[in-house]
């Protein structure tokens, strides 16, 4: 039942022939398929004329009960469940995933291991933005950048296929780091791809970033001030655009972000278009990060030498009883994390992935928690929307970037 | 028969052994018999300070015990306690192969060496063979138990065969848990591998794998202590070393099936199972063996519906931790040969037509209740209910198994499980127990069988059955006997329903659903109520609790005292390879469409 409109009622009328028509307001539902929002979530929106009083986001059409699923599978068989989180960029799930059990279990990983995962990271990051840019564009009524990132994005995933096998669900590394290493060749190619997605990023800057309609439909909308964002708990892009300078890679460096050299964007006006440069600024800071990684690393072995972590190698299994039994026990039973709880955190492309595990020593988990970043975000939206224009939604909406994998756990 | 109560002739004599090992506290967990204690999740222990670790609760020795410290916990154990059982009792798992409380203490494996204050700086001490002592301080994690612990492990798998893939043994052998735990090293081993013999047959059940074999002489203790029928030998000195058979001899003793169970590796193998399961996929129920009165306690371990083995469950005040071979063969008979479907003449119909017929044909005239003493006390006490109420039945001829030998250990003659049970049923219901020979005088033309062990020859028997003018049987397989009825109902079995049987000395014991049934196998008082429904007969029962609850009052007084009927086996085990968190519901996964046994409610 739409509510009568408060302001208009109450507004005094000097001259009654002046006087607004008495109005309602009227509810209106949007997707869960809507053409023009990336993300498969219902929005309950009540709108006075066309300015939104209330949404109300109704997610769980991807649920999946991932984190349940998780205490019935080892802790190895959990992997490709992360895949399908924020399954753009899956890597970075794989590897923060990875990151927690080893924080949990006191491993520290090869070096090789930690550039190996940077580098993925950065890949997958890049495939992240370039999707939540492109679509961006693409919603506000630009079909080339689309197009642009897509065809960018594509180059990514061939070089993503050639490490882990896989496009999309790549589920690589394992405990202890990652079970192979760079193919034969790979780097070269990174470099000329990643040439070109710096040659995608500019034209899609061109196309954006100074167009007078996709500045009128993203400047100054859904604006969050910087103490909102915090106390909303945003991470990741949404909260630097936002003016705050908090990136989990600077700030509690994991892997080798320590011995990289690379800038954080941080935003001024928390609007949608610092959200979109925000995001084109990382992208080029992702290359500069993999480019860096390449000069700095070092041949070496690619995943720990513990046989009660790590398959043992397949000579050792077909011909040795240790070798059997090591495999044997780490496959049937899964590899045995010690006793005890951990929160770890990495920075995933839409802002702080964090991870609550819980062991009971055995080879399943006993507890596993995701703090997608995506939820905090999608709770925020009726505070920046209220009151602006239904138009204003899409944008909105679309820097979020939600992913509905991830929000929906 | 023998009227003693307890086995008597179970007790290892303990040649050397430390002084008042019998009375080793029962706190701690059974050995091999029950749930293996390597499958459970052990955590790395840290090194507590002595002080501080100790327990508030045990800084008194009870009256007559001593106080330890174990690993800087404080226990309270009666003196003469080895250390590892007084360690167990701390919480503290000492790793051991040879051990085993039922058998004498060989310390042969030298795999539970522990350090103490009581021995010379630097000596490790067996702590199986090591009994307690005042002010003792003991400690299982020190770099050179460990050491030890390790290098242990490395040379009992020196030799072993690249064998897991296809050992019956993998999944729940020591070898492997304890390699995880204390070895996790690659091999250094750069010849080729000893040989011996992969298959030496002990005796028509056993096959011996003298490769896979770690030397812990459980098998030569048990055949000489508990069976008393020694054996099996050490032959050989060093790697040469193996397992077998005095010259000319051969295993004979119905109870050579636990060396089986009690060996810590996969080198006895039961050729009953062997290749025909992974154990690690077995779950494992706890159940009564059926094959006598005595009602020995087991683990029936089954996949998808399907039972494989039974295997001992530790009660000391029943058969301790073992079973005879006899029982132990009795799982075929609940998967083989079953009755599925419920049918009139040789046609298969519908459950309700058959109850339908059923209830038609038995009534107008007098009938003779024939009960197997294998079904369970809930069974028993549903369809004398509707026999007495329905069928104005006033006897009960009791047939089952045949009686044959016993012996002083576990066997009784008695091969049913629950005759005492029936017994108790009649007295309380009032109906005259008739011996099974009476029933060739009985005048009644119309037979109601609930079960369909028979005594005697099935073909003779079930050519007799021929002159009646009704004969509506409760039958779980598929014997001559079953094939004669004129309506045949489907019957659970006790691994597809949950009751009570109560054994030779009046023990009632519960035992717990493994699987479903197939078809439309339904437990016996499930059908005693559907068909007292057909009879016109008010009462109604959804579970074997409800009619425990409901009937059981009519027992004669006194006769199960002290038995809860909701307390039930305590050493549950899901799994040989236990789910360590546990699934949603407690259920393995795969076994979602399996458990619980959803029984539908009998027709109104």
């Amino acid at each position: 039942m739409p509510e009568k409109h408060d302001n208009l009622e109450t507004a005094p009328a000097e001259n009654p022939l002046e006087a607004h028509l008495p109005t309602r307001t009227m509810s209106i539902n949007m997707g869960p398929s809507h053409p023009a929002s990336h993300g498969t979530v219902r929005f309950n929106i009540e709108l006075d004329g066309e300015t939104i009083v209330r949404v109300d986001p109704e997610i769980g059409f991807l649920h999946r009960g991932f984190e349940k699923s998780c205490e019935n599978v080892t802790w190895t068989q959990c992997l490709p469940y992360t895949d399908r989180l924020n399954y753009v960029s899956a890597l970075c799930n794989n590897f923060g995933f990875l990151t927690a059990v080893e924080k949990l279990a006191g491993i520290e990983i090869p070096e090789r291991a930690k550039y190996i995962r940077t580098i993925g990271a950065e890949l997958h990051r890049i495939c992240d933005h370039l999707t939540c840019t492109g679509a961006m564009g693409m919603e506000l009524g630009g079909f080339a950048p689309f197009l642009l990132a897509i065809e960018a994005r594509e180059l990514v995933w061939d070089r993503t296929t050639e490490l882990t096998g896989a496009r999309v669900t790549t589920s690589f590394g394992r405990i202890g780091g990652v079970e192979r290493d760079l193919p034969e060749g790979w780097v070269e190619k990174v470099k000329a791809t990643l040439r070109k997605v710096e040659e995608f990023r500019r034209d899609i800057d061109t196309l954006l970033t100074h167009n007078r309609l996709f500045i009128d439909r993203t400047r100054d909308t859904g604006v969050m001030s910087a103490e909102d964002a915090v106390d909303f708990g945003f991470t990741g892009p949404m909260l630097r655009a936002s003016g705050v300078d908090y990136d989990v890679r600077k700030a509690h460096p994991y892997w080798v972000y320590d011995r990289v050299d690379f800038h954080v964007p941080v935003g001024t006006r928390g609007d949608n278009f610092d959200r979109y440069y925000v995001r084109m600024q990382e992208i080029e800071q992702s290359i500069r990060i993999i480019l860096q990684c390449f000069e700095q690393m070092e041949p070496g072995p690619t995943i720990i030498d513990d046989w009660r972590f790590v398959l043992p190698p397949k000579p050792h299994v077909y011909s040795t009883i240790e070798g059997v039994i090591g495999h044997f026990k780490l496959i049937m039973e899964g590899i045995k994390i010690p006793k005890g709880e951990v929160y770890s955190y990495t920075e995933s492309p839409n802002g702080e992935l964090g991870w609550y595990l819980v062991s009971d020593g055995s080879g399943r988990p006993y507890k596993v928690h995701c703090r997608a970043p995506g939820i905090q975000l999608v709770s925020g939206l009726e505070h920046m929307v209220k009151g602006s224009l239904l138009p204003d939604l899409i944008p909105t909406f679309d820097a979020i970037n939600m992913i509905g994998g991830e929000v929906e756990q | 028969m023998t009227d003693e109560k307890k086995p008597s002739g179970l007790t290892a004599t303990q040649p050397g052994s430390a002084p008042g090992i019998d009375q080793a506290p029962t706190t701690t967990p059974p050995a091999d018999a029950g749930p293996r204690p390597g499958g459970e999740a052990k955590m790395p222990r840290t090194a507590a300070p002595l002080v501080a670790a100790a327990s508030p609760a045990a800084q008194q020795p009870k009256p007559g015990e001593i106080l330890v410290r174990i690993d800087g916990i404080e226990v309270s154990v009666p003196p003469g306690t080895p250390i590892i059982e007084a360690a167990k009792a701390a919480g503290v798992d000492i790793p051991f192969y040879c051990y085993h409380q039922g058998l004498s203490i060989a310390a042969n494996c030298r795999m539970c060496l522990v350090e103490t204050n009581k021995a010379p700086p630097g000596k490790l001490v067996p702590s199986c063979q090591v009994p307690v002592a005042e002010g003792m301080e003991v400690r299982t994690d020190t770099p050179r138990v460990k050491e030890q612990q390790r290098a242990v492990q490395e040379f009992l798998l020196l030799h072993h065969p690249v064998d897991c893939s296809i050992c019956d043994q993998a999944g729940e052998c020591k070898l492997q848990d304890y390699y995880m735990e204390h070895d996790h090293q690659p091999s250094r081993l750069d010849m080729p591998k000893w040989m011996k013999n992969k298959r030496k047959d002990l005796s028509p059940s056993i096959t011996l794998d003298q490769e896979r074999c770690i030397m812990c002489t459980r098998c030569v203790r048990f055949m000489k202590e508990i069976a008393g029928e020694p054996s099996l030998g050490v032959f050989g000195r060093g790697t040469r070393e193996v397992i077998d058979l005095f010259p000319g001899k051969r295993l004979e003793s119905i109870y050579q099936g636990n060396i089986v169970d009690i060996c810590p590796v996969g080198a006895l193998t039961s050729r009953d199972y062997r290749f025909r399961a992974r154990s690690y996929f077995l779950t494992a129920t706890p159940s009564i063996c059926t094959g006598c009165a005595r009602g020995c306690n087991t683990f029936l371990d089954h996949f998808q519906g399907v039972p494989y083995r039974y295997r001992p469950r530790e009660n000391m005040d029943v058969n301790q931790y073992w079973m005879c071979d006899i029982g132990r063969g009795t799982y075929h008979e609940l998967y083989e040969n079953r009755v599925v479907r419920a049918r009139v003449g040789q046609g298969a119909v519908a459950p309700a037509e058959a109850l339908r017929v059923a209830a038609e044909k038995l009534q107008g005239g007098s009938v003779a209740l024939v009960v197997d003493p294998n079904l369970s006390l809930e069974d028993v006490l549903a369809v004398a209910l509707v026999a007495k109420e329905g069928l104005q039945a006033t006897e009960i001829f009791v047939a089952g198994r045949a009686v044959g030998e016993g012996d002083d250990k576990l066997l009784r003659p008695d091969r049913n499980a629950n005759r005492r049970g029936v017994e108790l049923v009649a007295q309380g219901f009032g109906l005259a127990v008739r011996d099974w020979n009476e029933l060739g005088k009985t005048k009644a033309k119309r037979i109601l069988l609930a079960g369909v062990h028979v005594p005697v020859d099935d073909e003779q028997f079930a050519s007799w059955l021929g002159n009646a003018e009704a004969v509506v049987a409760l039958a779980a397989n598929e014997t001559p006997v079953a094939k004669a009825a004129h309506v045949v109902l489907p019957l659970a079995t006790h691994a597809e329903a949950e009751g009570t049987f109560v054994n030779f000395e009046g023990r009632a014991q519960r035992f717990l659903p493994a699987y479903p049934g197939r078809g439309d196998v339904r437990p016996g008082w499930w059908w005693a109520t559907a068909l007292g429904a057909e009879l016109g007969l008010a009462w109604r029962y959804a579970s074997a609790r409800e009619v425990w609850l409901e009937q059981s009052k009519r027992l004669p007084p006194g006769s199960l005292d002290g038995f809860d009927w909701d307390a039930t086996p305590k050493n549950r085990l899901r799994g040989v390879t236990p789910l360590p968190g546990g699934t949603v519901d407690g259920r393995p996964p795969g076994w979602r469409e399996l458990i619980p046994l959803k029984i539908p409610t009998p027709a109104a």
